[in-house]
């Protein structure tokens, strides 16, 4: 079932359309709270005030006027935008110079990558997830991930390529 | 700490893959070293969501306000009490397992595990040594594994110059779990993980 598909039904009160969801985005919105509060605990809040914003606004998702993702990405950055408003960081001292880091634009579309490329990740089979994740943000080497995971430096390599592929077919539209 | 990305080459059998296909598979691994890991989620959001009220909360009347708010304070109390005294009794000291952690740099840890409780909890005391210290709101999660995955989290802590000392809990069956890793929090590479146990 796809995501929009999904929407529909929560639009409708399916707790179960819910749940699945939930289960599909909860580390993206996760993601992305980080990346725009910094702090896990405020970003936690904000992933559960996300949802509440989903169940309480999926009537308004119209399935013609675009995907289920990226209907949810606007639902999101919005709900953690005015999460962020309501609760103020606690007042700082103003640096002395710029910041090196990126600016809003660049900053929206780093969290829409990460949310693409996060969620695709929610497609992988059990066995493939753990191959991607530890050889991109583990910093452990194939033969590391063989011994880690205790399957053999083939399996690793030919998990890798199938998971890359199936990211690859995910990832398409985004792609082009 | 950051990690470097792997080498595409060096993660398949690339020279295997006709042109087109290691392009695409290429532009994938460039997304994925641009997207960076996804946060893994605590207990709190890995359960079940809660369905929240369509329609707004019912307030209480502002006169009964202030009697719930005494309720539950003095319910509050009368938890705490019961449990202070309960576990101030009942802590064991006793050593069932000990367990060897290592990770790069020469970090190093034993966690050494109690009589687990009636509840089911297994109370832990885990001393670290050369981890790095974090920036201020950031912490380090002690998790149980399972092939490879983090599966359950078994409480968060910081860490000092020289080695700090620091109690932590296993609510689990730790039948069921096959390892223990050390995290930096909201990050899935293993900082340390199983030597011996």
């Amino acid at each position: 079932m796809t995501d929009g598909e999904l929407l529909i039904r929560i639009g409708a009160g399916d707790h179960a359309a819910f749940e699945e969801l939930h289960a599909r985005y909860a580390r993206a919105v996760l993601g992305l709270a980080l990346r725009r509060l910094g702090d896990r605990g405020r970003a936690e809040d904000a992933t559960q005030e996300v949802f509440a914003a989903v169940w309480r606004s999926a009537k308004s998702y119209d399935q013609r006027r675009g995907a289920g993702s990226s209907w949810l990405f606007a639902v999101a950055r919005n709900a953690i935008v005015d999460g962020f408003r309501r609760r103020p960081e606690p007042a700082a001292e103003p640096p002395d110079s710029p910041s090196a880091e990126a600016g809003p634009p660049e900053q929206t579309e780093a969290g829409w990558v990460a949310w693409r490329v996060h969620r695709a990740l929610e497609t992988l089979p059990d066995h493939e997830r753990p191959v991607i994740e530890l050889a991109y943000w583990s910093g452990l080497s194939q033969s590391e991930i063989s011994e880690f995971l205790q399957i053999p430096l083939g399996t690793v390599k030919t998990r890798t390529r199938s998971a890359l592929a199936r990211l690859a077919d995910v990832l398409e539209g985004e792609l082009r | 700490m950051s990690v470097l990305p792997p080498d595409f080459d060096e993660l398949l059998d690339a020279e295997e893959l006709d042109p087109e296909e290691r392009a695409r598979l290429e532009r994938v691994h460039a997304l994925l070293v641009e997207a960076g890991p996804p946060p893994d989620l605590s207990p709190r959001l890995n359960a079940r969501p809660v369905v929240p009220a369509r329609r707004g909360a019912i307030p209480l009347p502002r006169r009964r306000r202030g009697a719930v708010l005494l309720v539950a304070a003095a319910f509050a109390l009368a938890l705490f009490g019961a449990g202070w005294l309960g576990g101030a009794h009942s802590r064991s000291t006793h050593v069932v397992r000990t367990i060897a952690m290592a990770g790069p740099g020469g970090a190093r840890a034993s966690l050494d595990l109690l009589d687990a409780d009636r509840a089911g909890n297994w109370p832990m005391v885990m001393r670290i040594s050369g981890l790095a210290s974090l920036p201020e709101g950031e912490t380090y999660t002690l998790w149980l594994t399972k092939s490879g995955k983090l599966e359950a989290s078994c409480g968060t802590f910081t860490v000092g110059a020289g080695t700090t000392t620091v109690d932590l809990n296993a609510p689990y069956r730790l039948k069921e779990y096959d390892g223990w890793v050390v995290v930096r929090s909201g990050l899935t590479a293993p900082l340390l993980t199983t030597t011996s146990t």
